[in-house]
């Protein structure tokens, strides 16, 4: 084979040999690879694995033949049986909408994460969108009710802004404090919505004698996105943020899902006067579908099922969403080549 | 993106589908703007009352942003309801369309996937375009919890009964990375604990050194160092354990005596082994290459001076005379062959390893070698035996006439590779349980070298003031307040230096250019970072995007407008970089107690970046 003939004959490889193909040549790194910088990283180690090449086109051939020889099982005798008919359109979409008005009623982790509050630290690690704020404001209220001040931080100004107006709104702006790097409005006001950079150097302030603001009276310290924890340049802050936090305030961190929750609780009751308390949950408030839209504006089902499945490894693709990727990619890598 | 769905078409599809507002994941800002471009020449614009509900949320968000009043893309996005939200906007444009957003005013907004974190932006939709993500300059697939981020904002409650993750197909995109994305665990939160010099010098402040280390011991760095460590710990016993069930024999140390003498089995072996490291027909020439000899390289003839291997190298070089008197060093592989031919000449036991007569003379031997001459026909090499390195190292061979010494030679390997198991895992061991408190002392002592700490690693008066800059390059900042650096600054040279300090994004761009008073603060502070650089990376230091801040704080009349006219930047990108350097210079303007004169000067600096759009925020 010419190099052009490897070439176009990768071309024509499914992205799962392509995939192994790279890793078996240039190790995990080629797991991370889109298709383009596959085929380029085979490419360039085609010399030396030329067998390993050929071999995979062969299978892939061979595969073809045999999807070519055998004729498409028909209906309801095919072996996925068992999972049932793929899901369609309809299915997709049926349901959407606007849900009839409820009252608000805080969901019983919302509940347990305020109460908990009352006993020690809490780490709450739910997924995005499903209230975490309520449960800062709860805490917040009572903390107030207590007579404590509030530190609020988030990891962006952006953020905090947001936070900032909100608060305002709930507790009235009298109540409510905002500290940047470079500003402080109403700083003396039992909330005070930072940076988690801020309230680091407060921290640092305070352990070095200069009390500032009303960190005597501490009573509560809500640090949103506590995931930034793994942030490679700031993680560090929330770390230190987390270590000079005095003990007569409590913690409440509120993450998105992250896979270790129980060990960041498992650190902090090791560090901490009180035992942390950990609230996390991977069910989504709102349910979520995946759909796979086609540039010819054909939308199916991504999965078989319209549910979510579970884990990766459970994670079937839709026969047609399968079919219309396929073709995709062929006819794009198609492209590329003649043009 | 030619082949992927046109972004127009794509809105279209949603809105057929009741499956608006939508948010549409982007991999660059570029392409954002491009998707909202492609409404320009859509022809079927809101309805009047979509339009005016809008309008309205934007009136009444200037009141509190003025710099959306004529904001460019405020017709656009009023018309199509449609908008782009990236880090390349003013932030009060951002918190429009967020809010717009939440108020469903609009269908789709295009985003990229820094949007991830924390804001409330949530929508029926969210699209997929693309699996990978560009990361300083490179492209990395997303992470199972971004995609958890993106899929997050999928499905409002209280608006949406559910919520849709609609993966559409781009040029290679990676499906698998999305599907284990969508239906993956995230990945765990690693801790990322360093140990800066802001943060050596407040412990200190606070702490005396001999508490510091129990501080540490607090982090989650080494609590997640204390469970790897105990892991280790629980292999080390095993291995303990196994090492014991090698019975002593006549004597305790038979693995070190051992090992002793596999070590210089394994130097003679090496020697051998760097010869065999070329290949046989080049290990067979290395007899012939003697002093004098005439070698013949591709392209020339060269005598053979010298033959020699440097240290820690594997191939046997040749210094060789070459035609003219030149006199080169090569590898021995490089020769094509050996010539018969030799001329014996005085050697000298230095460079050029012949006496200059010597050296004139074979340079005149080889001028006059006649233009055929024929190889010698090498033999093959013998492949050396194993059996020679013992020999050789008869006498260093342990315990002759020991009775155990059969049994010690039959498990010498295995109990080895267990005991340098062993000896691995317990250095593993104790740098995961001291590595951070050796890393603060190696902090502390360079501080102390540089004056902030004392020989007690109290804070001197330099390290009282110094412990308040806790920004990124603090240690820069610091040294150059020490040399006098900015004595006599004026505000916009400060603003501009601090600016190029905090900016570290290397995006090409024009930018008004800069005065010679920066230029020449910049060079110092680039000396200076040079001069620190084996205490503390550098930074960027791009003296160009100074011209930004310089010129926005030399001239209070220059608008926003005029000084987004003056940049290829993007608007959101110089209120980033404006932002930043007012954090930089804050942390100069609180050393009013000790630098009276350089806090008036930030301060003024301050107070003239404030203003305009700058001032919409707090
Ligand atoms: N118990 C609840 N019942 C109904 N809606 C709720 C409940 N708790 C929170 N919400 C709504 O869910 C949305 C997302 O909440 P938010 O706190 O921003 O999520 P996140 O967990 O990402 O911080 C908000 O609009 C909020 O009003
Ligand atoms: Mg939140």
């Amino acid at each position: 084979m010419t190099r052009d003939e490897l070439e176009q004959a990768l071309a024509d490889l499914p992205f799962r040999l392509l995939r192994r193909l790279g890793r078996a040549i240039a190790g995990p790194p080629a797991l991370r690879m889109g298709k383009r910088r596959l085929m380029h990283t085979i490419m360039a180690g085609a010399e030396a694995n030329i067998e390993r090449i050929e071999a995979a086109i062969r299978t892939h051939q061979a595969e073809q033949q045999a999807l070519a020889a055998v004729p498409a099982p028909a209906g309801g005798a095919s072996s996925e049986h068992k999972s049932g008919k793929p899901a369609d359109q309809r299915a997709l979409l049926e349901g959407i909408g606007v849900p009839e008005p409820r009252p608000f009623v805080p969901d019983d982790w919302q509940v347990e994460a305020v109460e908990a509050l009352e006993r020690g630290d809490v780490i709450v690690s739910v997924p995005t969108g499903s209230g975490k704020t309520y449960v800062a404001v709860e805490a917040t209220r009572r903390a107030m009710h207590e007579d404590r001040t509030v530190v609020y931080t988030s990891p962006l100004k952006a953020l905090s802004n947001t936070k900032y107006t909100e608060f305002c709104k709930i507790f009235g702006p009298e109540f409510v404090g905002i500290i940047t790097g470079d500003r402080r409005d109403n700083p003396t006001a039992p909330i005070l919505i930072m940076t988690t950079e801020i309230l680091r150097n407060l921290l640092y302030d305070a352990a070095g004698g200069e009390i500032d603001v009303r960190l005597d009276t501490l009573g509560l310290v809500i640090i949103d996105e506590s995931q930034f924890l793994g942030d490679p340049e700031r993680g560090v802050v929330w770390e230190e943020t987390i270590i000079f936090c005095p003990s007569q305030a409590r913690l409440l961190l509120l993450s998105a899902s992250i896979g270790n929750p129980q060990e960041l609780a498992a650190w902090l009751t090791s560090i901490r006067p009180a035992p942390c308390h950990l609230v996390r949950h991977q069910h989504r408030s709102v349910p979520l579908r995946a759909g796979y839209l086609h540039p010819n504006g054909k939308l199916t089902p991504l999965f078989r099922t319209v549910t979510m499945p579970p884990s990766p490894s459970q994670a079937v693709l839709h026969p047609e969403a399968k079919r219309l990727f396929t073709m995709f990619e062929e006819d794009t890598l198609y492209a590329r080549r003649s043009g | 993106m030619p082949p992927s769905i046109h972004p127009v078409h794509l809105v279209t599809v949603l809105r057929q589908k009741s499956l608006t507002p939508a948010i549409v994941f982007l991999t660059s800002r570029r392409s954002c703007d491009e998707a909202l471009q492609a409404f320009e020449h859509a022809t079927d614009p809101l309805s009047p009352a979509r339009q005016e509900s809008i309008t309205a949320v934007l009136d009444e968000l200037t009141a509190t942003y003025p710099s959306l009043q004529d904001h460019p893309l405020r017709k656009m996005v009023t018309a199509c309801g449609v908008a782009a939200h990236h880090a390349g906007h003013l932030p009060s444009w951002k918190i429009a369309i967020e809010e717009l957003m939440r108020r469903g005013c609009l269908d789709a907004v295009f985003a990229t996937t820094t949007l991830a974190a924390g804001v409330d932006f949530p929508a029926r939709t969210v699209v997929l375009t693309q699996s990978g993500v560009r990361r300083d300059q490179d492209f990395t697939d997303l992470t199972i919890a971004e995609v958890a981020q993106i899929s997050g904002r999928a499905g409002r409650r209280g608006k949406d009964s559910v919520g849709f993750a609609i993966v559409t197909p781009s040029p290679y995109m990676d499906l698998g990375v999305l599907i284990r994305g969508l239906t993956g665990r995230p990945e765990p939160v690693d801790s990322q604990f360093i140990i800066a010099y802001p943060m050596v010098l407040n412990l200190l402040k606070a702490h005396p050194l001999d508490h510091i280390q129990s501080i540490l011991a607090k982090s989650f760095a080494q609590y997640q160092m204390n469970a790897q460590a105990a892991h280790l710990e629980h292999r080390i016993e095993k291995l303990h354990a196994k090492l014991e069930s090698y019975q002593p024999r006549e004597c305790s140390d038979w693995l070190t005596q051992w090992s002793a003498y596999g070590h210089a089995t394994r130097q003679t072996a090496m020697k051998l082994q760097a010869r065999r490291h070329h290949p046989p027909e080049v290990r067979a020439r290395l007899p012939y290459l003697t002093p004098g000899r005439v070698v013949a390289f591709p392209r020339f003839r060269g005598i053979v001076l010298r033959r020699y291997r440097s240290r820690g190298q594997r191939h046997e070089m040749m210094t060789v005379l070459r035609k003219g008197g030149v006199v080169a060093e090569s590898p021995v592989a490089d020769i094509m062959g050996v010539i018969d031919r030799t001329f014996d000449f005085a050697p000298a036991s230095a460079f050029p390893w012949a006496t200059p007569e010597a050296l004139s003379w074979l340079t005149q031997q080889l001028e006059d070698l006649p233009k055929h001459l024929s190889f010698l026909t090498v033999p093959p090499a013998p492949d050396e035996e194993e059996g020679e390195v013992v020999k050789s190292l008869g006498d260093l061979f342990p315990c002759p006439t020991c009775p155990c010494r059969p049994t010690c030679a039959k498990e010498f390997k295995a109990a080895n590779t267990v005991k340098q198991e062993w000896l691995h895992h317990t250095r593993t061991v104790q740098s995961l349980r001291t590595g951070l408190w050796h890393k603060f002392q190696e902090r502390a002592e360079i501080l102390q070298d540089l004056g902030y700490l004392n020989p007690a690693f109290k804070l001197t008066a330099d390290g009282e003031w110094a412990r308040l800059i806790r920004i990124d390059f603090s240690l820069l900042i610091t040294e150059l307040i020490r040399a006098q650096a900015f004595k006599d600054v004026a505000p916009p040279t400060l603003a501009g230096l601090m600016a190029c300090i905090a900016y570290e994004n290397d995006r090409p761009g024009s930018f008004p250019r800069i005065t010679a008073a920066l230029a020449s603060l910049v060079a110092a502070t680039r000396r200076m970072a040079d001069a620190l650089a084996p205490y503390d990376d550098p930074p960027l230091l791009r003296a160009d995007v100074g011209g930004l801040a310089e010129r926005w704080v030399s001239e209070t009349t220059v608008t926003w407008a005029q000084l987004c006219r003056s940049t290829s930047m993007a608007e959101g990108d110089i209120y980033r970089l404006l932002s930043r350097t007012l954090e930089y210079l804050s942390q100069v303007h609180s050393l009013q107690a000790t630098h009276p004169d350089l806090a008036t000067v930030a301060a003024e600096a301050l107070s003239r970046i404030r203003r305009g759009v700058l001032e919409e925020l707090p």
